[in-house]
């Protein structure tokens, strides 16, 4: 990061002296999370309770006052995920928590957010279901998270798997929504949001904040201002900032004419978003690998489940002498299959532990369709795996 | 103080035995304190075995990768449920913690190092059932002194209980440090 | 030919295309609540000396709904059926200084958005609501509406509806809004009086405009004028002669805590000056 972006970093955040100093702290992920956030520059937060994510929202209701932010409890989640796009087009970085049966109610807004190319940032403590569900560790949303808004597009989605990540993802969850103009989820599970851990806080300046375009600072003028234009991210000019910008969560030109409408034309809008988010693939989605180099199995993980599934790792190649390798999706969505093919040799049996049936088992077969003999699943509903259950799953496969 | 590969405790009780707040208490002076690593998780519901409330704090001075107990070192069962329900996840030869008036049926003193400490008893006679948490972590302290300062304990005690609470929740921690006591059994 | 005075706050062209020929249809009454809008607008703008930028116009989905973002030189947003308050609330949350008007109909408020409508004025969020209450589910073809009368037959009740209409306005008076308001597209200046004053009310301004529907009542829009002024009586005078019309006038008029205002207070507690913590 330059120096003046360094220096630009800490002026902006001088008056926020309530912001977390510097340092060490054993919260919560749902506090880490929150902190991550007022730190990224949300000042608004608007959820509705719900187990097992209303911490956060409590957590919230203190936090953003001290800040100089604002926060509401809304009527509903539909509500609260409808606030964060008025809070976004006002021109404030916006946040809300909830779980898996609040997270369905938010998909239309979310659908309107992607059309409308909104940054915002939702996070999803899952918990399992379907229905009710109840008020333990789940990742039974990952799909709904790409695919649960109404319409084409695509969607950033990040799977948390400590208190750390839980400050650091936020931020990241926010900078990549102001980078990408769009919603992006931060998929987290009842364990990592109730969890107490170490929290590092580094030197503020050492964080990098990213906010949106604005075409004031590019020097375009309202009478040429092109709301979805100008770029393949178009600059946003906010509410209230004198460019009589008009909102539309339909199919649109570049000037925003919605009537000269066609085939090619609601192609080339819907298009544009698809390719903006998943055309960037390489540069947004990240994935952490360890024993990868010429290893014969490999074991596939996201959120909390990494934390058992590096343990059993270790423990199959140290006890069980074992050559397992190791890869965590960070990402989920937009999926890397790119990166997954460029780094994933040939191996024998490929092993997914998730907190569901088989969901990303899907991407991840796609991606790496010749490069293994066998895909095994190793669900747990409701629980987190322990290492001793996917050592056994393993095991049962490979010894 | 001996290197940590990974130390395990738990604590179960039922709701309201400030289950939750030992864990919290140990996890924090182990982190801030003593620099190590720790994790602290809580589970209530059918996760908890039959109405249990359990609370667990995983240290170590390395990473800390699964977040959860495997086999426990030190099990603190403040309720005869508690007890049953995860004696058979404690080590042999691990510590057990129990508060006697509410045990029934002892486990095999000669598998596990049984120490009992009536800690609502001495917490009711301080000033009320709430100080038997520190109570807990007084019996606790000494049992696990190879791995942590006393002083350590001590100050998150006294940063998680509120400021005029702060003297006599140190009292309740003295007298569970002083009462604790082996039980070799009859 | 003189121009329109309003005519200086819409576009030549918007999202929408060319303003004309308008998307609305021949004697509908959003026309004519539109021109009262930008009256009140422009009043509140000149008098009170409100920048520009800081008005916002926010409709769901509607006939009501078209008034926004397709002509209106202003910051508008044309957003999810029903939601708009909610969307209203997060605006205010981030800017407090907004001056938003909503468009709304009597679905989008008294259906899909009821939730919503109750809460926003039971917090008394800081928005002036205009219902353009026409008694049907217009731009979907004519189904039945929360505020469609007894009897009335629509698409979804060609028997006759059988079931009661809302009082949107008994409604947010009793959610607690500021102020509460009914007129018709017949009563001009009483609608631009009553929008003014919800522009410069510190709370929710719910005003109600009973508005014709050519199309699906069947009827010509000047027969319809007539009926509303007919079939409607101002409060004062509802004694008299109240017998089946609807009551029309200013229902409520408080001064009460408008949300931001107090969520300020919360906000004040906390020092935020620079080098103080």
């Amino acid at each position: 990061m330059s120096k003046e972006m360094k220096a630009n970093n800490t002026k902006k955040r001088l008056h926020n002296v309530h912001l977390l100093k510097p340092g060490e702290y054993y919260l919560q992920g749902s506090q880490a999370c929150i902190e991550g956030a007022i730190m990224a520059g949300c000042r608004v937060y608007g959820g509705y309770p719900i187990t097992p994510a209303s911490e956060i929202m409590e957590y919230a209701s203190r936090r953003l006052p001290q800040v100089g932010g604002r926060f509401i409890q809304m009527e509903d989640e539909i509500a609260s995920a409808s606030l964060l796009i008025g809070a976004s087009w006002g021109g404030a970085k916006a946040l809300t928590a909830t779980s898996s049966p609040g997270f369905s109610l938010m998909q239309e807004a979310i659908s309107i957010a992607i059309m409308s190319e909104t940054p915002m940032v939702i996070i999803d403590v899952q918990r399992p279901g379907p229905g009710q569900g109840y008020i333990t560790a789940s990742q039974e949303d990952v799909m709904q998270a790409r695919w649960g808004h109404h319409g084409e597009g695509s969607i950033i989605a990040l799977a948390p798997s400590s208190v750390q990540e839980m400050f650091d993802m936020t931020i990241e969850a926010f900078n990549l929504s102001e980078q990408w103009r769009t919603p992006v989820l931060v998929m987290a599970e009842e364990p990592v949001a109730h969890m107490r851990e170490r929290l590092l806080i580094p030197p503020w300046n050492e964080i990098e904040i990213i906010d949106r375009k604005k075409p004031q600072d590019l020097g375009i003028m309202p009478e040429n201002y092109l709301p979805w234009g100008h770029d393949i991210v178009a600059p946003m000019a906010n509410w209230g900032e004198g460019y009589s910008v008009n909102f539309v969560g339909l199919v649109h030109l570049e000037d925003g004419n919605i009537t000269k409408y066609g085939p090619q034309m609601h192609y080339d809008c819907v298009e544009r978003l698809f390719r903006k988010i998943e055309g960037n693939v390489n540069e947004i989605a990240r994935i952490e690998t360890k024993f990868l180099e010429g290893c014969k199995n490999l074991v596939i993980c996201y959120g909390c489940v990494a934390r058992t599934a590096i343990e059993a790792v270790i423990e199959a190649r140290k006890e069980g002498g074992l050559d397992v390798g190791y890869l965590r999706l960070i990402t989920l969505w937009p999926f890397p299959q790119e990166k997954l093919r460029d780094i994933v040799g040939n191996v024998n049996t490929i092993f997914v532990p998730e907190m569901n049936l088989g969901m990303m088992k899907h991407p991840i077969t796609e991606a790496l369709r010749d490069r293994f003999k066998k895909i095994v699943s190793i669900p747990s509903l409701g629980v987190l795996h322990s290492p001793e259950y996917i050592l056994s799953k393993i095991y049962e496969e490979i010894r | 103080m001996s290197h940590i590969e990974r130390y395990e405790i738990r604590i179960a009780g039922f709701g309201g035995q400030g289950v939750v707040t030992i864990g919290r208490i140990l996890g924090e002076a182990f982190t801030l304190y003593e620099g190590k690593n720790s994790v602290n998780t809580q589970s209530y519901g059918p996760e908890s075995r039959g109405g249990a409330c359990k609370s667990e704090v995983v240290v170590s001075d390395g990473e800390i990768r699964y977040p959860n107990v495997r086999k426990a070192d030190v099990l603190i069962a403040l309720s005869q449920v508690a007890l049953d329900a995860y004696i058979a996840d404690l080590k042999e030869g691990g510590i057990l913690l129990l508060d006697p008036n509410s045990i029934r049926n002892m486990p095999d003193r000669h598998k596990y190092q049984v120490y009992e400490v009536p800690a609502m008893e001495i917490a009711y006679d301080i000033g009320g059932v709430r100080f038997q948490n520190s109570v807990a972590l007084g019996a606790l302290y000494p049992l696990i002194a190879h791995i942590i300062n006393e002083s350590s304990l001590l100050r998150a005690i006294s940063e998680n209980v509120p400021a005029e609470t702060v003297e006599i929740n140190m009292e309740a921690f003295k007298r569970g440090k002083s009462y604790v006591k082996r039980d070799e059994g009859k | 030919m003189k121009k329109h005075p309003m005519l200086k706050y819409l576009k030549e062209e918007g999202p929408l295309g060319q303003r004309m020929p308008l998307i609305l249809c021949p004697g509908c009454g959003s026309g004519q609540i539109l021109n009262y809008t930008l009256h009140a607008v422009d009043r509140v703008m000149n008098k009170d000396k409100i920048r520009k930028e800081n008005f916002l116009f926010i409709s769901g989905v509607g006939c009501s709904a078209r008034l926004t973002s397709h002509y209106l030189n202003f910051d508008s947003a044309w957003t999810i059926h029903g939601r708009t308050l909610a969307i209203a609330t997060g605006s205010l949350l981030a800017n407090p200084a907004f001056k938003i008007i909503v468009f709304t109909g009597d679905g989008d408020t008294g259906s899909i958005g009821g939730n919503h409508f109750i809460h926003a004025c039971r917090r008394n969020i800081d928005v002036t609501i205009l219902c353009i209450n026409n008694g049907v589910y217009g731009m979907t073809g004519g189904q039945v509406a929360p505020t469609t009368s007894v009897g009335t037959i629509t698409t979804t009740t060609p028997y006759g509806n059988i079931e009661e209409a809302f009082d949107l306005c008994k409604l947010a008076e009793i959610a607690g809004a500021s102020y509460v308001a009914r007129w018709t597209t017949a009563h001009p200046h009483q609608v631009i009086k009553s929008i003014t004053k919800g522009l410069r009310k510190k709370g929710t301004a719910f005003i109600e405009i009973l508005s014709q529907c050519p199309v699906h009542n069947k009827l010509s829009p000047v027969t319809m004028l007539k009926k509303l002024k007919e079939n409607t009586i101002q409060i004062s005078k509802e004694k008299e002669s109240g017998e089946g019309k609807s009551l029309i006038g200013e229902f409520c008029d408080l001064d009460k805590h408008e949300w931001n205002e107090s969520y300020q207070k919360l906000i004040d507690q906390f020092d935020h000056e620079e080098g103080k913590s």
